[in-house]
């Protein structure tokens, strides 16, 4: 352990920084006992995101994680803590108890073995938690695997399952979906901004157009602006195509040291910064559904720990459950300006040859939505772009990029900047 | 027991959850009501169908849900 004590290092904890000088150097000065580790990731796995009728989730949870150590050149034996993200296993597939439940199927017993829940921001929030305990020295090596398996229930089922990431007093109990509540935020957007159907439709199509790049995405199909305004309506002014899609699929990463790294990978990814933040779970308790503040605080938070600026980012994979949620998100993330999300995805500046690359994976929309595996799915996406292994959909600049992982409404929100060291 | 109050934002939903599949579609609203401007998440009582910025009535409560009708102009 590189903590001096753990009585005097378990409070000042709370915050954290990997790499900037000048924030190490403030917080020394605050907590003169913390010693912080640089923090990688050292090894990705997934599985292929689809309607996987003859998989279980056990088994796809094993083949990202296996996978994934095989990817990082790490033993089962060598994994010192299990994080599990996935947000209703329990409901999907009757299954509790779940992170013991997958670890025992790998080999890996006598760690701690715990389950993160955080809706469709699970694995995020349990990559966030693993990033932090290595970065305090509490371990150093830990496997993080997010999991969903969706399609063994109908649609109208699934669709209640999910809501019960919402309010389950109010706005569910009205009849409140997810795709009913973005619905919501979308005409918000609309009114206060001028966003239009076809911005809406111009998320589709560049994530379509992505994913079709993408061998492990769910629907590899590049559709046109008229398919994606003329798709059957879910919760008007959304249609099917503005919806992510409902998936089975696990992703898994490798957590470790920069300097435990060395053992295992020639191409470890660096952690440069990472921030998880919570707001309320109700729509309406919110003062302007057309931002979600939650991803604004995470993402400055992030930045600072990372020392950038919106700016320096290559490349990002963003929190498309909704194609209204993408165009927010690149505000949110200071991209773009309030209200000029739907103009920037229009005029191409987020397409794979654009300024700035965003789900160059396909997203949500086209790779696929597992919701428990696509937190941690996000990142090994980043891995694959910033290691240049993304074949014909590699991006040309690809040195910093971001992931933001967006739980129900708004509710967690986890943005995470990793750099090429 | 809840007043008037102005369409927040709507949305007409046609893909419902398994409880509600046989009142599809139906309005969901989030109105921000007159007298403290909370918010508050309802339906429109069938057939009215609103837009942002009319102005609606609470109708009826149904198992904790508001309801709420067009206001009379």
């Amino acid at each position: 352990m590189r903590i001096a004590s753990v009585a005097g290092t378990l409070e000042p904890c709370s915050s954290y920084n990997f790499s900037t000088p000048v924030l190490l150097q403030t917080l020394k000065q605050r907590y003169p006992d913390l010693s912080m580790r640089s923090v990688v990731v050292a090894g990705i796995g997934k599985t292929s995101f689809g309607a996987l009728v003859d998989r279980d989730l056990r088994s796809l949870a094993v083949e990202a994680g296996h996978k994934c150590l095989e990817n990082a050149h790490v033993l089962p034996t060598q994994v010192e803590a299990f994080y599990l993200g996935n947000f209703a296993g329990p409901s999907f597939v009757g299954q509790n108890h779940l992170a013991p439940y997958v670890a025992g199927a790998m080999e890996i017993t006598g760690v701690p073995a715990t389950r993160f829940e955080a809706a469709c921001a699970s694995s995020g929030a349990a990559f966030f938690h693993a990033v932090m305990a290595v970065a305090a020295g509490i371990h150093d090596v830990i496997l993080v695997v997010g999991v969903e398996k969706m399609t063994s229930q109908p649609t109208p089922k699934v669709a209640e399952i999910l809501a019960r990431a919402g309010d389950s007093t109010g706005e569910v109990r009205a009849g409140a979906t997810f795709p009913a509540l973005f619905a919501m935020i979308a005409r918000r957007h609309m009114y206060q901004y001028g966003t239009t159907r076809e911005m809406l439709a111009a998320v589709a199509v560049k994530n379509h157009a992505n994913g079709a790049r993408n061998p492990q995405a769910h629907m590899r199909k590049v559709i046109t602006m008229e398919q994606a305004l003329a798709g059957k309506p879910i919760a008007d002014p959304l249609t099917v195509y503005d919806c992510s899609l409902v998936s089975d699929g696990a992703a898994a990463v490798l957590v470790t040291t920069a300097e435990r790294a060395e053992e295992f990978t020639s191409k470890p990814i660096r952690v440069l910064g990472i921030s998880q933040i919570s707001d309320h779970v109700a729509l309406e308790a919110k003062s302007d559904i057309t931002r979600f503040d939650a991803v604004a605080t995470a993402a400055r938070k992030a930045y600072t720990m990372a020392g950038l600026e919106p700016q320096h980012i290559d490349l990002a994979e963003v929190h498309d459950c909704f194609t209204i949620a993408e165009i927010i998100a690149t505000e949110d993330l200071g991209f773009v300006e309030k209200g000029g999300g739907g103009r920037f995805v229009l005029d191409g500046k987020t397409a794979l040859t654009g300024a700035l690359p965003v789900n160059t994976s396909g997203g949500l929309k086209a790779k696929g939505h597992p919701v428990g595996a696509t937190g941690v799915g996000q990142i090994c996406d980043l891995v694959i772009q910033m290691r240049g292994e993304a074949g014909d959909r590699q991006v040309e600049r690809a040195r910093t990029g971001l992931a933001q992982n967006l739980g129900g409404s708004g509710a967690t929100a986890v943005v995470s900047i990793l750099g090429v060291q | 027991m809840l007043a008037g109050g102005v369409i927040y934002t709507e949305t007409l939903v046609h893909s419902a959850p398994e409880q509600f599949v046989a009142e599809a579609p139906y309005q969901l609203v989030i109105v921000t009501l007159d007298a403290t401007g909370a918010k508050v998440t309802g339906r429109m009582n069938p057939p009215d169908r609103v837009v942002i910025g009319d102005h609606v009535d609470f109708d009826h409560d149904r198992n904790g849900t508001p309801y709420f009708r067009r206001s009379a102009v």
